[in-house]
């Protein structure tokens, strides 16, 4: 009962007029650079946050969500339309998305994405409502020594789940680890790796750090792909709208997907790609006609859109009632939290109750006004396709450097965007992931200090973190993680030997 | 020599560096001497290890690969231009960044942008480029500094 009225409450925040302007504006933003390649939510939310902090948290936190929901609306627009995802999640909407534009079937494609992205995001908003506040109550009993258990099994999950080679994953993590450590120790006073720079000793922001990997980096990556141009984005449309036929035949895809979307978001690692490409075979298995998809299902484009959205919802989970974010968008969503003075894990529902729930709320709100933007308008929207990306890019730097300048209005930021947005570029051309790198500079202060407190109450006793049956559960969950997609990998080599 | 045995040796200097850097940190003056260290220290370590694994798992895929040598090569060449782009973005950001207080947001905004643009765009839309950055750097001043209260420096002398 007491969900229920928070979340009344909640929706009173969110539905405050001003509010809703703010969600529809994010909505809008999140919407364009959604739609620009290589850009995703994750870019969004970090390079539009700094400069939102000063609408104060409730306004800034719905602002976001706006930016968040807008960004995924967005990259699947330029999927279906250009086949160029905006990030990993849309990329599942290009199979039938593009198929079904190239046939002339692009309205029935943009409406049914919008359609199951709203109805798995409020089936999964349904879900977390329920969920949330029982896991924050669990959550309460783990101590220091469980919490850091948790952070180890979360980081290694996202290391070993990340594509590759798995060492690649741990390096990236460890990087992002290194890099939090830098700064004067909050326990001891003790300077680390501060090279005897002032701007250094409050530690490295770690929206510059996001910035600089995704908005930076990812200018950097274009310049290979900008001479090659751009396929041009049909202009003219329809009604936007899909028939009763495509319909029925999307209805089960989207509610199945839903719910499983959710699942997936909310294991730490697994975010709304793995959901998205995963809900897209389920369905293909499913399908009575499985050779239509890749050639213009509607099912192909309804169940990982859906998925999708669902997955992002989920992946709020872990971040709101444990600290410990499951993506890089949620990584981001948490710094937002952090950079307004939140502190997400339990205590933030029983502490911050009223902006916690207006958040929640607003994620209903959000999800049905980004539906309402993206089918009637979707024919205005996408004009920002046309716009050549050689323009837009100089304006998402642009955006960058105003981002940084607003999180501490030092200029001295601006250097660290360049050095981490080579960095950024660096590991991605190595193809080392960079998800895992965010993850660990957003938790690597709160992992070492659930270390330090766990070690100085069993008086340096490395026992303590296996003094639990809860820790020696998370303890053989890391191994699992670790040994699972290896096991995977000798598995399949065997069976590819026996069959040769 | 491939970008990802690069990054494994890279690696590895950098846990090297790390774990000496690591255990010569000062101790506390509070409670437990090396705690500010552990933590570090195993990070330095497990770097270390992780990018010996890089290192010889990407050594075994090298001897696999000797053939393909050649296509990498090729590739290689074509990457040669962009990395002038990524280095002139590279000296536009430090130029902004130098400029950035003393000649005000809006000045410096314009001068970045256009550069930027002219990398991007190329200058022979100069007019196209020129309204693109100056509308952009109003606009964020406007909305930013003058509507929401975002300080954002001033040009002396100048209002804006």
């Amino acid at each position: 009962m007491d969900t229920l009225l928070y979340l009344i409450q909640g929706l009173g925040v969110a539905l405050q007029p001003i509010n809703l302007l703010w969600v529809t504006i994010g909505g809008l933003l999140g919407t364009i650079i959604g739609m620009l390649p290589g850009l995703g939510p994750a870019t969004g939310v970090a390079v539009l946050l700094p400069l939102t902090f000063v609408m104060g948290p409730q306004a800034s936190l719905i602002t976001m969500a706006g930016v968040y929901y807008g960004a995924m609306y967005g990259g699947s627009r330029a999927s279906i339309l250009i086949n160029t995802p905006g990030d990993g999640a849309a990329v599942a909407a290009t199979f039938d998305g593009y198929p079904m534009t190239l046939s002339g079937r692009a309205e029935a494609a943009l409406a049914i994405s919008a359609i199951a992205s709203f109805i798995g995001g409020i089936i999964a908003t349904v879900i977390m409502v329920a969920i949330a506040l029982p896991v924050a109550r669990f959550a309460l009993k783990f101590g220091p020594a469980e919490y850091f258990m948790l952070f180890v099994f979360a980081l290694s999950a996202t290391a070993s789940m990340s594509k590759g080679n798995v060492s690649k994953g741990f390096i990236s993590t460890i990087l992002g680890l290194m890099i939090a450590m830098i700064g004067i120790d909050g326990q001891s006073g003790v300077k680390r790796f501060t090279f005897g720079v002032l701007e250094l000793e409050s530690g490295i922001d770690f929206l510059v750090i996001i910035i600089a990997v995704y908005a930076m980096g990812e200018v950097f990556k274009s310049f290979r792909g900008i001479a090659e141009g751009r396929k041009k984005a049909q202009k003219k449309f329809g009604r936007i709208w899909i028939s009763k036929e495509e319909w029925k035949r999307s209805l089960m895809p989207i509610l199945r997907s839903a719910p499983f979307g959710f699942i997936i978001g909310a294991l730490p690692g697994a975010g709304g790609t793995m959901a998205s490409l995963l809900s897209y075979n389920n369905e293909k298995n499913l399908s009575k006609h499985p050779d239509e998809f890749g050639s213009g299902a509607i099912e192909g484009v309804a169940a990982p859109e859906s998925a999708n959205n669902a997955a992002s919802v989920g992946a709020m989970i872990p971040m709101l009632t444990l600290g410990i974010p499951g993506s890089g968008t949620t990584a981001v969503m948490m710094g937002a939290l952090l950079m307004l003075g939140l502190q997400p894990g339990p205590m933030l529902f029983t502490q911050q109750s009223t902006i916690i729930w207006a958040l929640i709320a607003s994620m209903f709100v959000g999800n049905i006004i980004l539906a309402i933007i993206n089918i009637p308008l979707a024919g205005a929207l996408v004009r920002v396709l046309s716009v050549p990306p050689k323009i837009l890019y100089p304006i998402v730097l642009g955006l960058a450097f105003v981002g940084t300048y607003a999180i501490s209005y030092s200029v001295v930021d601006f250097y660290l965007l360049i050095i981490f947005g080579l960095v950024g570029f660096f590991l991605s051309a190595a193809k080392i992931p960079v998800t895992p790198l965010i993850l660990a500079v957003i938790i690597g202060n709160n992992m070492e200090q659930s270390f330090r407190r766990a070690y100085t109450i069993s008086d340096g006793n490395l026992g303590i973190f296996f003094g639990s049956p809860l820790a020696i559960a998370l303890f053989i969950l890391t191994i699992a993680s670790i040994a699972g997609p290896w096991l995977q990998k000798v598995v399949a080599k065997r069976k590819a030997a026996a069959e040769a | 020599m491939n970008i990802s045995l690069i990054s494994g040796v890279l690696a590895l200097a950098l846990g090297l560096v790390y774990t000496i850097l690591a255990l010569a940190l000062p101790e506390a003056s509070i409670g437990i001497p090396f705690a500010p260290r552990i933590f570090p220290s195993a990070l330095g370590i497990a770097m270390i290890l992780f990018s010996i694994i890089l290192i010889f798992s990407e050594l075994k895929k090298q001897k696999k690969e000797n053939d393909q040598k050649k296509e990498k090569e090729k590739e290689k060449k074509k990457n040669n231009p962009y990395l002038r782009q990524i280095l002139l973005t590279c000296v536009f950001s430090v130029l902004y960044a130098v400029l950035f207080n003393r000649i005000g947001y809006v000045f410096s905004t314009v001068l970045f942008l256009e550069a930027e643009l002219w990398l991007f765009n190329g200058i022979k839309k100069w007019k196209l480029n020129t309204v693109v950055a100056v509308a952009f750097s109003l606009f964020i001043y406007i909305v930013f500094s003058k509507l929401l209260g975002v300080y954002l420096p001033l040009t002396p002398g100048i209002w804006i």
